[in-house]
């Protein structure tokens, strides 16, 4: 905002009047004047500390500061100084441009809280949804296509593989995935699930394992990330993610390369707690109605643990539960049980032992 | 002070020629602006975001042009050219460009 005016300048009260040229700003007003001598000089004077008044007997404005004196014809320069002090005296909110400022907030976290909606809410939620309405067929070139890219370096245990199956059928678990266990060799003590049906067991962990309700236990667990689509659903909220990210900043390479990343995922059994405590109450209901040991549960939680002193990370940082809190909800949700003990699973479990 | 864009004031000869003066004003209409004219764009009629920032890009630019005359001694500026200009990648930033002559009337 700039007016510009002429005037006529006294330097100080008595002093020979100069011609000079006034320009009145928002916070400064400067004048422009020539001396006696030629020189040309430019004041400068900060509108709060000037004093502007309408002299009507002279018909101009007169400007005072610090001693000095400036008229100007008619009455528009008194106006306009006076409305630009108002500005200044005015608090920050509730100057000119400050309401757009405000609007600009406003929109920004309102775009933000948006984004932030979308991002840990509608897209995981529609990636589930879509999850969950892939076939069995589809998931099962999804997991062969998983299980490949993790490239597993240990060979096969076939042998294992066999009863561990063997002791799968008959467990007697209806499902509508056709499920494959397969032994690796491996000094990992881990066991996971591929989406479709494959469940993977190193063969540390098998040697772990002391009794067949702890098998079950391990068989059941995976079973449920298996049957409840929980693989196949954290590929999908990744993929979910990764596609939104790439729309928002315009990359979208790394889309084709979730399916390799969640590989190492999985076999780090990273899926959430949340879907890590389902595994574990739906494995324990399998064993519950097959009335085998829950303390089956304990025991590979306990192998677990020992395998694992890096679970000493507090349980919101972890990708399972804390190993205690599983215990105390399996105790817990199995008081009631009945035990029988099933010879058929025993005997498989020691040919498995032998 | 005295801005013109002609060559010549009526009944006030020049006195004086202290030369050519130029001034400049870059400025951005922020994302939101930005944002609000690609709707205009969408949906048709005038861009008021947009014309307030070139405004003030126009403003900016003459009001420095005065200072730099009045600095001169001057109190008018003839033959006033303004040029208006995009630069940034994408054209996101005006460019306003004041010449005028500085005199003394």
């Amino acid at each position: 905002m700039m007016k510009s005016y002429f005037g006529i300048y006294h330097i100080s009260t008595g002093a020979a009047p100069a011609e000079c040229s006034v320009l009145v700003f928002d916070k400064k007003m400067s004048i422009g004047y020539r001396t006696a001598d030629g020189a040309n000089h430019t004041a400068h004077w900060p509108l709060q500390e000037v004093q502007a008044s309408y002299e009507l007997s002279l018909q101009q404005t007169r400007v005072r500061h610090q001693g000095a004196e400036l008229f100007i014809e008619g009455k528009d320069a008194a106006a306009f100084i006076g409305e630009m002090q108002e500005e200044i005296k005015k608090p920050w909110h509730k100057k000119k441009g400050s309401k757009d400022w405000t609007r600009n907030l406003l929109l920004l976290l309102t775009l933000l809280g948006g984004l932030v909606l979308l991002y840990f809410l509608i897209v995981p939620w529609l990636a589930e949804k879509m999850a969950s309405n892939v076939s069995v067929n589809t998931e099962r070139q999804l997991g062969d296509a998983v299980y490949d890219a993790m490239g597993l370096s240990g060979s096969e245990d076939t042998a294992a593989s066999f009863v561990l199956n063997e002791f799968f059928a008959a467990m007697e678990v209806p499902t509508a995935y056709s499920v494959r266990v397969t032994v690796v060799n491996d000094n990992v003590v881990n066991a996971f699930a591929v989406p479709g049906g494959r469940i993977v067991v190193y063969s540390a962990l098998l040697k772990q394992i002391q009794s067949y309700p702890e098998l079950a236990a391990l068989l059941s667990h995976e079973f449920t990330h298996v049957n409840k689509k929980h693989s196949t659903k954290s590929i999908f909220r990744r993929l979910g993610s990764k596609v939104f990210i790439g729309l928002l900043f315009g990359r979208f390479g790394s889309v084709t390369s979730v399916l390799i990343n969640h590989a190492d995922d999985i076999k780090s059994l990273t899926y959430s707690r949340k879907l890590e405590k389902e595994a574990d109450i739906e494995g324990l209901e399998l064993l519950m109605q097959r009335k085998i040991d829950a303390k089956g549960f304990e025991d590979l939680f306990r192998h677990l643990q020992q395998a694992a002193p890096s679970s000493s990370l507090p349980e919101f940082l972890g990708s399972h539960p804390d190993i205690d809190k599983r215990i105390a909800y399996i105790r817990e949700a199995s008081k009631s049980a009945v035990i029988e003990e099933d010879q058929r699973l025993k005997t498989i479990f020691e040919k498995l032992k032998q | 002070m005295l801005i013109t864009t002609t060559s010549a004031v009526d009944g006030r000869p020049v006195q004086e020629y202290l030369g050519v003066i130029n001034a400049q004003s870059i400025i951005g209409a922020n994302i939101f602006k930005d944002i609000f004219a690609g709707l205009r764009d969408v949906f048709g009629g005038r861009s008021k975001t947009y014309e307030r920032v070139l405004e003030q890009a126009k403003e900016d630019a003459l009001r420095e042009l005065a200072e730099k005359a009045q600095a001169l001694g001057a109190n008018g500026i003839l033959g006033v050219d303004l040029d208006f200009e995009t630069i940034g990648s994408g054209g996101s930033m005006l460019m306003v460009i004041a010449t005028g002559t500085a005199v003394r009337l």
